[in-house]
């Protein structure tokens, strides 16, 4: 075909996009694609991210970490993945099968679900076509209440897999998760109101662009910064609030019966949600996707997530672990009175 | 609306969809090797005795239950409330001061019973 | 956003009680186990200041919180009888929750949450906040009606009240949203507008009707939604039973009164007859099962019960003469109630219940004092005059016949008759039988201030009722 008689196809093109019906069937496969994409990206995150921790736990300890499978043991992850799916699946004779089966799902779906409102970056327009394309699946204008009621759902899957495998270390480990998910989750959920409250949307696309320019969150809301991190520490289980798991009390937690894929996925979960976590701190903290321009906002953007992901597994390697009872105090004693008091008075001071 | 919420449906079933074939993977490539001593429940190599899953736990788990369902109600209303302080002002800062006074009541009171204690 | 500081003025008396309770709650956790006789006379206290700011703003008619909240005579009569109960059965309760060993705080608190509740039930006029004040009134009365936690009557009773309560606010709910979805509104007046307007009678609506009827049938205990209330009643410590057998009581009253002659005014060729035959079953059957009683407490029970059927009829007669003699019985009621059941907590004392009706076998010649105040509150009830109880039932029978109801009016004579009959039997134990055992009465200044000011209450009602019937009449809303 010639130049021509593209052109001349052109108008036709044209009138074909303006039909809302076309439209919209375009959009949803934009969403389809932008999911699949975000999913497949979602789902291999751990690969580099457990190479990342045992690499990073090595070197504090002042050893190598993995370094025989691949080059430096970059290999490991993927023989690790490869170990896991050809295990034998165990269902205890006591487990209550069904729920047993599908807690691991229950507990994964809500962590991905949660990228559905999570912005990578700014609208990018393609060139040639000028098409212009956001870099987020969805902006929904309650996206930090979606995110932070979606998350919570998966302590479903955590006390369901507790509770199906019948087993003492599992139920405990179980109901440990959840009572501990729940109580930080409240401090969490106040700390994401002094936000809101400074940038007037729950959008997180909204509360992105209103840090633009420097102005991020992190200096207006140092204590719901501080409050924010260490009940995100103990929402997705890791040191030092990683009570569930107490391999010294409690066996390995709610997944002590779990093998094989199952086991894998209930690991995935909290990889995924230490991610979802990390985003979610950049997001409202640290600008998102601002930066100095010389780099395009998606380039900061994972900058500032690896920074942030790299600080949790710095705390793991550093902090010893506290007694429950000390977490449950924490939680209710420290964190959620200093939260409704960082509310109260940053109403104070922005009306 | 339906293009807001559209993709979490997406997301979710294929989700679950991988999760499935990952599964049927999994089942067709794992040995399966069930013996009795393997099924059973995981106790440090004793001999399990009665149900785990009965229902026999610590009632501090229920309390704390409780006190989470009374303060994310609190959380649901913060919300709203702080996307529209600054429009309302005073009035709105006042009326939200004293909901979280009756809550912190709430709060005082649990403490001082001892329900945030984990004896 | 309209704020308006008129709304704060006029909801004060509600607002100091919840407020006091809060400060109480605190003030709670800093005494020791014997100094929580304290909260009891400091609840007392907030009674007086609220009654008295009741007093002050009362008021021809305010509606404030955007037409879902009134301040008038109406809510001003109620939530007096609301004081009075609350009053005489904090001072019944300080020295009884001695006795059972259940002297804790959170009583007098939740009595007061409970009271609140009631208030705001009284000045509610938008089925969502008569909702909201039902709940939080049944909510603190379950738990104050499991207070003697180590006794096992108590805990039951506390479950089946919460299981059957929360069974009814859901009927209540139910019929609430059919009203709403029928009519797009849910304050009274509105309701009554639009019902007017619209003429024919809905399907929908006899379901709501019905539905409500149930809903808050349930809470005055009318048959047949009234089997919680045997229970519930025995089990209760005998304060509570006092309290919820007035406050609550008079508190649905208020509430049916304004929902049915007020917003349902319109349709109410469909729930006269409804409520007629509601009121004769209740009547009936109250007092036909009360004659085979043993436990005082059970009896007193089906007695309430039978009393909600005579409440009822003045329900059917409607108008302002209805609306009034509901309003001068359930003060009545008040009186004579508390003043019954304080008889029972003065006699109860270390290992002796005095729940059972033997129990008072030659009360007359050991303690005549007690004896009198028994007479007079079963006389009560039972409306024999001079006392009140026969003024209430009266002022309801003259209603009834007034509006046409003759014959309903000669069955609840008949009822009242055979009602009589158990309560002159407790009498006839008391004056005519030698007494088998000791009696030692539990007194306490607290309580025999009750006494004084219930039986007062009683015989002044009874001698001089003009001036308390002129009161209620002139405090009926303009239905």
């Amino acid at each position: 075909m010639g130049q021509e008689e593209i052109r001349g196809l052109l108008p036709v093109l044209e009138l074909y996009l303006s039909n809302p019906l076309v439209i919209m069937m375009l959009e949803i496969l934009l969403i389809f694609i932008k999911v699949v994409v975000v999913t497949l990206v979602v789902f291999s995150l751990p690969l580099p991210l457990t190479y990342m921790e045992r690499k990073v736990a090595g070197h504090i300890q002042v050893r190598l970490g993995p370094m025989r499978v691949g080059p430096h043991g970059i290999l490991q992850p993927l023989a690790d993945m490869i170990k896991l799916f050809f295990k034998e699946d165990i269902i205890p004779s006591k487990a209550d099968p069904w729920l047993f089966r599908i807690a691991p799902v229950i507990s994964m779906v809500p962590v991905f679900a949660v990228f559905a409102t999570i912005p990578f970056g700014d609208k990018i327009t393609i060139p040639f076509i000028n098409y212009e394309v956001s870099m987020y699946i969805s902006d929904m204008n309650v996206g930090i209440l979606y995110v932070l009621a979606i998350a919570g759902l998966s302590v479903y899957g955590i006390i369901l897999g507790g509770w199906a495998s019948n087993s003492k270390y599992a139920l405990l480990g179980g109901l440990r998760s959840s009572a501990q998910m729940i109580s930080y989750e409240l401090a969490l959920s106040f700390a994401c109101i002094g936000v809101v409250m400074i940038v007037n949307s729950l959008s997180l696309v909204d509360i992105v662009k209103a840090q633009s320019g420097w102005h991020w969150n992190i200096f207006y809301q140092p204590v719901g910064f501080v409050i924010f991190f260490i009940a995100g520490l103990a929402e997705i289980n890791r040191i030092p609030f990683d009570l569930p798991e107490d391999e010294g009390t409690l066996g390995a937690g709610y997944h002590s019966e779990y093998s094989s894929m199952r086991f894998a996925f209930f690991m995935l979960t909290e990889y995924v949600a230490m991610v979802s976590m990390s985003i979610l701190a950049v997001l409202l903290f640290f600008g998102g996707w601002n930066g100095p321009s010389f780099l395009p906002g998606i380039i900061w953007f994972v900058i500032k997530v690896v920074l942030c992901i790299y600080f949790f597994m710095w705390t793991r390697f550093t902090f010893p672990r506290y007694r429950y009872d000390q977490l449950m105090s924490i939680g209710w004693k420290v964190l959620l009175p200093l939260s409704l008091l960082n509310i109260l008075i940053t109403g104070l001071i922005i009306i | 609306m339906l293009l807001t919420y559209l993709p979490v449906l997406i997301i979710s079933g294929f989700v679950i969809f991988i999760a499935t074939f990952v599964f049927i993977i999994n089942s067709i490539v794992s040995p399966k090797k069930p013996s009795s001593e393997k099924l059973s429940p995981w106790e440090c190599g004793m001999e399990p005795i009665g149900e785990a899953s009965s229902g026999h736990f610590k009632i501090h788990f229920f309390i704390i239950a409780i006190l989470f369902i009374v303060f994310d109600v609190e959380t649901l209303f913060l919300f709203p409330w702080a996307v529209v302080l600054r429009d309302i002002g005073m009035v709105a800062f006042v009326e939200m001061f004293i909901f979280i006074a009756i809550l912190a009541v709430g709060l005082i009171y649990a403490w001082k019973k001892g329900a945030l204690e984990w004896v | 956003m309209n704020f308006n500081i008129v709304n704060v003025i006029f909801s004060m008396p509600e607002i100091i009680v919840l407020a006091g309770a809060c400060l109480l709650i605190l003030l709670d956790l800093v005494l020791y186990k014997n100094q929580k006789g304290i909260i009891g006379y400091l609840s007392l206290l907030i009674i007086l200041i609220a009654g008295a700011g009741t007093l002050i703003l009362s008021s021809p008619s305010v509606e404030i919180f955007d037409r879902m909240f009134v301040v008038d005579g109406y809510s001003t009569f109620f939530k007096m009888i609301f004081y009075l109960s609350t009053f005489l059965a904090v001072l019944l309760s300080i020295n009884y929750i001695k006795i059972e060993g259940v002297e804790y705080g959170e009583y007098y608190i939740l009595m007061l949450f409970a009271m609140s509740g009631m208030m705001v039930m009284a000045s509610s006029i938008d089925l969502l906040s008569i909702y909201v004040g039902l709940e939080l009134m049944a909510l603190s009365i379950y738990i104050l009606t499991g207070f003697k936690q180590y006794n096992g009557r108590s805990n039951e009773a506390a479950m089946k009240y919460v299981i059957l309560g929360a069974f009814s606010s859901g009927i209540l709910l139910y019929g609430i949203s059919l009203v709403y979805g029928l009519t797009g509104t849910t304050q009274l007046a509105d309701i009554a507008g639009i019902l007017k307007q619209q003429g024919n009678l809905d399907i929908g609506l006899v379901l709501a009707i019905i539905f409500l009827i149930a809903g808050f049938g349930f809470k005055v205990a009318a048959v047949p939604f009234h089997m919680w209330a045997p229970d519930v009643y025995e089990g209760a410590p005998t304060s509570i039973t006092a309290f919820m057998s007035v406050g609550p009581k008079a508190a649905s009253f208020a509430v049916i009164l304004r929902v049915f002659l007020e917003a349902l005014q319109p349709v109410s060729a469909s729930w006269t007859t409804l409520i007629a035959i509601l009121s004769v079953v209740t009547m009936a059957t109250g007092s036909i099962i009360a004659l085979s009683q043993t436990n005082i407490k059970r009896m007193l029970a089906y007695s309430s019960i039978a009393h909600a059927g005579y409440a009822l009829l003045g329900l059917v007669a409607g108008g302002a003469d209805g609306i009034a003699s509901v309003m001068l019985y359930m003060l009545i009621y008040a009186f004579m109630n508390m003043g019954i059941f304080g008889t029972i907590i003065l006699l109860r004392k270390g290992d002796f219940k005095a729940e059972d009706i033997e129990d008072y076998t030659g009360l007359a010649k050991v303690n005549r004092g007690a004896a009198f105040l028994m007479l007079i509150f079963l006389f009560s009830l039972a409306g024999i005059p001079p006392t009140a109880g026969f003024i209430g039932k009266f002022y309801i029978f003259m209603s009834l016949i007034k509006t046409g109801y003759v014959s309903l009016a000669i069955i609840a004579v008949i009822m009242s008759v055979i009602s009589a009959y158990f309560y002159i039997r407790i009498v006839m134990l008391i004056y005519m039988k030698e007494p088998v055992r000791e009696f030692d009465l539990a007194r306490s200044p607290a309580n025999s201030l009750a006494l004084i000011i219930a039986v007062i209450g009683t015989i002044i009602i009874g001698i001089l009722p003009a001036w308390f019937l002129e009161m209620a009449k002139s405090a009926i809303f303009p239905g």
